[in-house]
Parts: C-alpha cells; sequence; structure tokens
C-alpha cells in the first residue's frame, strides 16, 4: 500500500448553528476522504460555507473531527503532540495576521520557537520583500506584504507541508499574482506538500492538476 | 426630627429604582434591581451582626474572610460564564492574595490585631481583587474572541496557549486596571474614598486618616493587579482543549 503525506478516511465534522446548543447542529463535512501525496499541490475549491477552511484546519487541528481518521505521515494526527504536529504542516490564513513587531521579529518566532536552522534574511529574499523592510513594523506593512510575511514565518518552522486557505484572495489583483507565483516557486524549491483552498476556478486550474471540488459536505476531484 | 436610618433607606430605594429604571435602556434592569436589593439586605444583615462579629475570638475573622473571599470567587466565576475549573481559581487567587497583602497592616503594627480592623481591611481588598478579577476576565474572554485570528495564527504556528493569549491577557489586565489607575491618579484631587470619609467623620486627625488612606489604596491596586493576573494565567487553561484548540463554547 502507497504511504500518502497526506490521507483523510470517511471525515465528519459538524458545527453548532447556535453556540452552545448542541442539538442545533448542521453538518458540514459529511464522510470526505483525501490522499495527498509528498510534494504534491492540490486545490480545493468550493461555495463559500463549504467547509474548505474547516478541512484544512482539521488536518493541522485548529478544530476536531467528529469521526474518521486523518493521517500524516501514516500516523493518526491524534498520536502526534498537536504542537509538533501544527510545525509539521503549516498554515497560512486568507487574512494575514502579523504579530507585534518587526519583519524581522515576526519571521523569527518559529525558528526561535523551534530553534530551526532557518535562515530569516534567506526568507525576506525568498519572499520578495525589500531587504529594508527587515525591521519595519509589521502593522505598517501592505496586505500583500503582510501575507509574504505569514508565508515566510510559515516556512521558518521548517514545515513538510503547508495548508493554504485562500491566501491571495484578500489581496489586490497585483499582489495576489505576485504572492501566488512566490508560492509556487517555494513549493518546488522545498518540495512542500500543499493544499490549497481558493474560490477562484481558473487559479486552481492555472497552479495544480489536482483540483477537488467540496460541495454538500463532500469532496470531488474536478475532471471538467 | 425624622430617623437618619428610615432618611437613608427611602434615598437608597429611590437611587435604585431611578438605576433599574435608567438600566432597561441596556437590558440589565433585572441585574441592577437584584444587585441593589441584594446589597440592601446584606449591608443590613452586615450590620446588625457586626458587633457580635467584632466580639468573637480572632481566628473566627478569618473564618469571615475566607466566607467573603469565597463569594467575592463566585461572582468573578459567573462573570467567567462559569467557565471550567474557574470557580477554584477565583477564589484561590483573591482569597491568597488578599490575606497576603493583608500581613504587613497588622505585622508592622499599623492595625492593632483585631477583629474591627482585620474584617473591614481584608474586605476592602477582597472587594477590589473582585472586582478588578471580573473585569479582567470579561476583558480577556472579549479579547480572545476578537482577536481570534491571531490567537488561531500562534497557535498554528505551533505555539503553546500562553504563548498564543500573551497579549490578550495583557490587554484584560490592562484595561481591568483603567479605573484603578485613574482613582490613584485623582486621589484627594477628585475624590476622598472611604476610609478617609468614615475616619473623617469620626473625628481622626486628617493627616494621619490620608496617609493610612494612601497605604490602603495601594495595597488595594496591588493586590487587583495580582490578583487578575493569577486568575488570567489560571482561566488561559479553560479556554483550551486538551488539544490545544480554542473552545468555542468558551468564548
Amino acid at each position: 500500500m502507497a504511504d500518502f503525506h497526506i490521507e483523510l478516511r470517511d471525515v465528519y465534522r459538524s458545527i453548532a448553528r447556535q453556540p452552545g446548543k448542541d442539538s442545533a447542529r448542521s453538518e458540514i463535512l459529511g464522510g470526505v476522504s483525501l490522499k495527498v501525496d509528498r510534494g504534491e499541490l492540490i486545490t480545493i475549491m468550493g461555495p463559500s460555507g463549504a467547509g474548505k477552511s474547516t478541512l484544512l484546519r482539521l488536518i493541522n487541528r485548529l478544530s476536531e473531527a467528529d469521526s474518521g481518521i486523518i493521517l500524516v505521515d501514516s500516523t493518526d494526527i491524534n498520536a502526534f503532540d498537536p504542537r509538533e504536529l501544527r510545525r509539521r504542516v503549516g498554515m497560512v490564513f486568507q487574512i494575514p495576521v502579523v504579530f507585534k513587531g518587526s519583519v524581522r521579529e515576526n519571521i523569527a518566532f518559529g525558528k526561535e520557537l523551534w530553534n530551526t536552522d532557518a535562515d530569516v534574511e534567506a526568507l525576506v529574499a525568498e519572499a520578495g520583500l525589500p531587504p529594508a523592510l527587515m525591521d519595519t513594523d509589521a502593522a505598517n506593512l501592505s496586505v500583500g506584504e503582510k501575507q509574504r510575511v505569514c508565508i515566510a514565518r510559515a516556512l521558518a518552522n521548517k514545515p513538510e507541508a503547508l495548508l493554504l486557505d485562500e491566501p491571495t484572495s484578500a489581496l489586490d489583483k497585483a499582489s495576489a499574482e505576485k504572492v501566488e507565483s512566490l508560492l509556487l516557486r517555494l513549493q518546488a524549491d522545498h518540495s512542500l506538500t500543499m493544499l490549497w483552498v481558493t474560490h477562484d476556478r481558473e487559479q486552481s486550474r492555472r497552479i495544480s492538476k489536482n483540483n477537488y471540488i467540496l460541495e454538500d459536505g463532500k469532496l470531488r476531484q474536478d475532471h471538467d | 426630627m425624622i430617623d437618619p436610618i428610615l432618611l437613608a433607606l427611602v434615598l437608597t430605594v429611590g437611587f435604585l429604582i431611578l438605576a433599574a429604571i435608567l438600566a432597561s435602556r441596556y437590558g440589565i434592569s433585572k441585574e441592577v434591581s437584584i444587585s441593589g436589593a441584594r446589597a440592601i439586605v446584606q449591608i443590613l444583615v452586615l450590620s446588625s451582626v457586626i458587633i457580635l462579629v467584632f466580639k468573637l475570638p480572632i481566628y473566627w475573622s478569618l473564618f469571615i474572610l475566607l466566607a467573603m473571599a469565597t463569594a467575592a470567587g463566585y461572582t468573578t466565576y459567573s462573570r467567567s460564564g462559569k467557565l471550567e475549573l474557574m470557580f477554584p481559581a477565583s477564589v484561590a487567587s483573591i482569597a491568597m492574595t488578599s490575606l497576603i497583602i493583608l500581613v504587613p497592616f497588622f505585622l508592622i503594627g499599623l492595625f492593632p490585631l483585631d477583629p474591627r480592623y482585620l474584617i473591614p481591611t481584608g474586605s476592602i481588598l477582597i472587594g477590589n481583587a473582585m472586582n478588578v478579577s471580573s473585569l479582567a476576565i470579561d476583558r480577556y474572554k472579549g479579547e480572545l474572541r476578537n482577536r481570534r485570528g491571531e490567537v488561531e495564527a500562534y497557535l498554528a504556528l505551533g505555539a503553546s496557549p500562553r504563548l498564543a493569549t500573551g497579549s490578550c491577557m495583557k490587554q484584560g489586565i490592562l484595561s481591568a486596571l483603567i479605573p484603578s489607575i485613574d482613582n490613584m491618579k485623582n486621589l484627594g484631587l477628585v475624590w476622598i474614598p472611604g476610609v478617609m470619609t468614615g475616619m473623617l467623620l469620626s473625628g481622626s486627625d486628617p493627616v494621619q486618616a490620608a496617609s493610612i488612606q494612601v497605604c490602603i489604596f495601594i495595597a488595594i491596586f496591588l493586590t487587583g493587579m495580582i490578583a487578575s493576573n493569577l486568575l488570567l494565567y489560571y482561566a488561559t487553561s479553560s479556554f483550551f482543549t486538551q488539544a490545544l484548540q480554542l473552545k468555542d463554547e468558551a468564548l
């Protein structure tokens, strides 16, 4: 049996329609299965509220599946220390959140947390950020620059996989194109496994041949 | 001449009714009415038994202060939305801090070790520790709710909940301390607080009254700051699951 880098087997997840009321729950994921090879880039599309973000959050355990199995490196994610799982499987969010401090401090966060050998200057260059911004307060950057900082910050953890939750949809067209090509380059350079959530079908086809659609709680391959 | 007790009660009820009417605009009319009615009953009961309590052996004062700290802890616990494990954490943080800060007053001989001094001074510290702790936990919860994206960005990098919530916790404590800091700044300038007022009304030397008041005042601030710090430190785990996920139901 082939070993996949990330595998989901019959994963279910529902959410409370009214906070705190378990009786009123609606099913977001109704038996999702997925296999992703090491170094592969797949895209997941779907309408708003289809559960695309939820699906990513289950893989690094920011949320918990109701049932089903999620494997990373053929190991049930519940067997990992959640912090170590999140180091291995990084995440980039739709709205970039920079931490208080300079660009350098933001990017060095994971390096210091995990004592990795990441080169902060090299990551800044890789992310296409001008070196002059290194000691700028990250809060003063444009949204596109913030997203680059977030990507570089995630890479400083030396992850094996990245979960990308609509990483370009909050950006203007020019910034979105730059971030998209940055991510594609990083994926190739670092042999990263990537699960890229997008609502843009054109983008989905442009960046990968392995495209999935999440609809009505089910995941299917997009062959069209 | 009309009995001053009756006059005070009539005025109190009048103020409370007015407060409850105005509070209805904010949907807290019921809470204000019940809290006000409780305050009236509780303080009248206290006033009728306090002389008896002052005559009891000193260890009774400790029991009474612990009972007060338990009630204060319950109030803070309720303000937290009755979070898991928050009741013992609230009682412990308020009781421990208040009692520890209370000790030097009697150790250096500022007050004689007598229930007449021990209970009122302790109650001032406990009451204020409760106020600051309740504000801090309420604000901390609000910060976690509003800054969920930031907290999860930390978690997603493998940060511990304590690291992820550090900034929210700091903001919670800072916000809770704003009224105390403002009061401290304006002590004697805008207002004359209770202890000094009481001492002045009973004919004490104003400088002596002021010295004791400022000492109690700084002690109040210190107690609030330490108690709210301890509380939020222990509260953090109540907002997270074992898998280090933010609990939706806690926010």
